[in-house]
């Protein structure tokens, strides 16, 4: 093997080596060794060898090196070759007649030494043989070991040395700690991803040092994420403080903030990748918290860990067994004095036989997760188009039923045939069965959800969106897509009824759906008065505990039965002859009174908007602020510089376009939960929530951003700038007061030459 | 200089040659250039002046060269010497120099 490795080697060109020695006479010995198998180069001291090595360190094979020397000695040279990172794998052998400076020389980095008087000629190419074959091996390995943009350990690389670690460390209490840079994401797109790449490779480095070598190992898994793996003990706070301050001092002033899950003294029966996935639970029971970084593996997420682990192990049998009971909750249309049934959703609950009922929220987001919510999904559509089949055959009568589909379902190449081939199986019209589609699902992926969506209604099916309110779904996207109804997420329910009664958002939310011309469905509804005013709102169906919980398809069969019984007698009465006469004069007032209220809501909703730019005008503004946790806001006025200059170059055309093209880059480059509003002719302000005065420099950075996309417009475009002023509600402000503040610190913006974002 | 005289000298002559790829001419040529060779002088002068510092540097690069080239009778004292010199023992050196000296003049001649 290793002579058909030899041959392999030499057969692809000489090796260049160098030799480093000041006497004429030792280098030409070497060279007559060396001639016939390598390129030879030579260097008559130590300053000429680091020239060459410099000169040559893309090709050099090898370093034969002398240690006394005129300019700079051997074992000088040894060091500055071994604390530069390039020359971190070229090998040195070290020539000496001197026993004690072998061993100096090995610590400092040699690969081997030949003695002088140099022993037989073969002996000296063998040792040079092996040790290029050893440095070449230890290249190749290492460019998979290491990661190249921080030289960290590969993940790979990193759970083999960790294992390795635990077999030389079996008493040892360990612990595995994630670590990853929150929003990183920002940083590459507003900084760029090269910038990124330094700052990873930055935190990487402050790792390391923070974590002592010979007691833990680092490596990045992937993208901002890093892996700890290091003995128990360790100052987890001093760790991530030392490394969040990787962006300090840099020309960017770009401040990260870091975040660690830690799983102390890892169960080592576990596999390492086991022991980080509980690291990464601790590290993920941060998400909901803007205080703390550290999040500790605790034995309530072990449990939990456990409960999901059984579950996701179970779910196989349960399938099999029709453990997942498929429940029943009605949709009420309320737009009628009496409210009456219109459809029903289909809800799966999981009777599990030892541990009861279990609700789907403990479930459900497992099952998205691991991607079994594809075969769930598919069970609750077969079901419920078999039990409304039934219900069809028995009673002769049965409503609509929505069932749920997934995220995961709309990428699936075969759901609409699989939806379709249920609908038919069971001999169903595709409108028997609505589906529930999330918001969410609509603005990650738009174009590809919206095809699919498209496909799905030219078949006949109608779609419900789901949780509308929660997927910050842009005005404009929402008037182009393709729904039969919109279902008000229960977050809005709960606000708009709960302590401090609210209705306002909810207003504003029937207002689009009548915008779009289809019904809204509440969910969440409790009680009478919550009915009352939803209908007093223009909502048109309603769905919750008031009218029935969830229930099993047996106790859904009365609500049925009674609708039937309802059609049947106003058909009856239908029967009754009447004046046809008065029938079509009362459906034309009904028609009129129809348009009537369609009228009122587009002239509430242009009420709320700027014609111009299609921003929100200076009332909604108001009102928004009015309805803001001050506390976590930051006002911005902004407003377009040199705006008399365009005016007097390109007359009120250029101020016109100016404006659009401002109200265009404020709208695209906020945030979804900000809002941009336009106050007068050309100043705008911005509502920031969840942002304090702890995140100004968020607030400059992002001005800034807008500010260079402006000055560098697309061909064609003039250049803008704006000068901002802002004021954030976290000092005990008054909303009122909040706008001139950020008024006043753009005037200050302003007389400093504009530009620019001045905070007060 | 020949073979045989730097055989009659005292040298490990096979073993130089061998180091030398096996060429006896090419390690003729080599031991030729010890005649030129300035660390003697330097080695001299230093130990005359007391620079032990730089004796030792001059003597260790003999000592690789004579080695090398298996001149023993003057690699044996230069050797001795050079271990000397490393730790600046407190010793008289002008023994070992004149021996040194001595199998170089004796070397010129060959």
């Amino acid at each position: 093997m290793d002579s058909m490795k030899n041959t392999f080697l030499t057969s692809y060109g000489k090796r260049l080596v160098l030799v480093a020695d000041d006497e004429p006479v030792n280098r030409e010995i070497l060279s007559s060794v060396l001639k016939d198998r390598y390129d030879v180069l030579f260097a008559e001291d130590g300053r000429k060898a680091l020239e060459l090595i410099e000169e040559h360190r893309n090709v050099l094979s090898l370093v034969l090196l002398d240690i006394l020397m005129p300019e700079l000695s051997g074992k000088e040279v040894l060091s500055a070759l071994r604390s530069d990172a390039r020359y971190r794998y070229l090998p040195v052998i070290v020539l000496t007649s001197d026993e004690d400076s072998e061993v100096e020389c090995l610590n400092l980095g040699a690969s081997d030494f030949i003695t002088k008087p140099y022993p037989k000629a073969d002996i000296i190419l063998a040792r040079i043989q092996r040790i290029i074959e050893l440095s070449e091996d230890r290249r190749i390995i290492s460019s998979t070991e290491r990661d190249q943009i921080t030289g960290l350990y590969t993940r790979d690389y990193f759970y083999r040395y960790a294992e390795d670690f635990d077999v030389h460390h079996r008493d040892v209490e360990m612990d595995a700690i994630i670590v990853d840079i929150s929003h990183f994401r920002m940083i590459n797109e507003r900084f760029g991803s090269r910038y990124g790449d330094q700052l990873l490779g930055r935190v990487g480095r402050r790792l390391r040092e923070v974590i002592d070598e010979g007691r833990g190992i680092v490596c990045r898994r992937e993208a901002d994420v890093f892996l700890i793996y290091c003995e128990h003990g360790m100052d987890y706070a001093h760790i991530l403080e030392y490394a969040s301050q990787a962006g300090e001092g840099d020309e960017k002033e770009c401040r990260i903030r870091l975040r660690m899950g830690v799983y102390a003294r890892v169960d080592k029966k576990l596999d390492l990748p086991r022991r980080f996935d509980r690291a990464q639970i601790a590290a993920e029971s941060l998400r909901s918290s803007v205080t703390n970084v550290i999040g500790m593996y605790d034995d309530a997420m072990h449990e939990k860990e456990l409960f999901e682990t059984q579950l996701v192990e179970e779910f196989d049998q349960a399938v099999r067994e029709e453990q997942f009971a498929v429940y029943f909750q009605p949709k009420f249309d309320i737009r009628t004095s009496v409210p009456v049934l219109s459809s029903a959703e289909a809800l799966v609950r999981w009777i599990h036989p030892e541990l009861g009922l279990i609700p789907p929220f403990r479930f459900i987001p497992l099952f998205e997760e691991t991607g079994l919510i594809q075969t769930l999904d598919h069970y609750i559509w077969t079901h419920t188009a078999r039990k409304i089949r039934e219900w069809k055959d028995r009673l002769g009568f049965c409503v609509p039923v929505s069932v749920n589909v997934s995220r995961i379902d709309m990428y699936d190449p075969h759901f609409v045939d699989t939806i379709l081939e249920i609908v038919k199986e069971n001999g169903l019209e595709p409108a028997e069965l609505l589906l529930e589609i999330t918001e969410s699902a609509y603005t990650e992926d738009s174009g590809q959800i919206i095809e699919v969506v498209n496909q799905l209604r030219n078949l006949g099916f109608r779609i419900e969106m789901d949780d509308f309110g929660t997927g910050y779904s842009s005005l404009n996207m929402i008037s182009e897509l393709p729904i039969d109804a919109l279902k008000l997420d229960m977050q809005f329910i709960r606000n708009a009824f709960g302590e401090h009664r609210d209705t306002w958002m909810l207003e504003v939310i029937i207002d689009i759906a009548s915008y779009m011309h289809v019904p809204t469905i509440a969910e969440g509804v409790e009680t009478e008065e919550q009915m009352l005013s939803l209908r007093e709102l223009g909502c048109d169906i309603v769905q919750g505990y008031y009218f029935s919980k969830p229930v099993p398809a047996e106790e859904f069969e009365p609500f049925l039965i009674e609708r039937k019984q309802q059609l049947e007698s106003s058909a009856d009465q239908e029967r009754i002859p009447f004046d046809s006469k008065l029938k079509i004069v009362q459906a034309t007032e009904k028609k009129k009174a129809r348009n009537e209220l369609k009228e009122q809501h587009r002239r509430l909703l242009d009420s709320y908007y700027d014609p111009q730019t299609g921003l929100y005008n200076e009332t909604v503004f108001e009102l928004l602020l009015e309805n803001t946790d001050l506390a976590h806001v930051a006002v911005l006025a902004m407003e377009i510089d040199g705006l008399d200059e365009i005016r007097q170059k390109q007359g009120e055309e250029g101020v016109r376009e100016a404006v659009n093209t401002v109200a265009d880059a404020l709208r695209k480059n906020f945030r979804s939960v900000d809002s941009v509003c336009r106050m007068g002719d050309h100043t705008f302000a911005v509502i920031m929530t969840r942002a304090d005065s702890s995140l100004k420099q968020v607030v400059i950075h992002k001005v800034r951003y807008v500010n260079c996309l402006l000055k560098h417009p697309e061909e064609g475009k003039a250049p803008l700038t704006l000068s901002t002023g802002a004021a954030f509600g976290d000092g005990g402000k008054e909303a009122e007061s909040l706008f001139p503040d950020a008024c006043a610190a753009l005037k200050r913006a302003r007389e400093k030459g504009g530009s620019r974002c001045e905070i007060l | 200089m020949t073979i045989e005289d730097l055989k009659e000298y005292g040298a490990n002559v096979q073993e130089g040659i061998d180091r030398c790829a096996g060429m006896p001419d090419f390690y003729l040529r080599l031991a030729e250039r010890v005649k030129q060779e300035k660390g003697f002088e330097k080695l001299e002068s230093a130990i005359k002046e007391k620079r032990l510092k730089d004796g030792f540097e001059a003597a260790h690069a003999l000592k690789g060269v004579l080695g090398n080239l298996a001149l023993t009778p003057m690699y044996e004292p230069i050797r001795e010497i050079t271990e000397l010199l490393r730790v600046e023992t407190d010793t008289d050196y002008m023994p070992l120099l004149n021996e040194i000296l001595e199998q170089k003049r004796k070397f010129d001649l060959l």
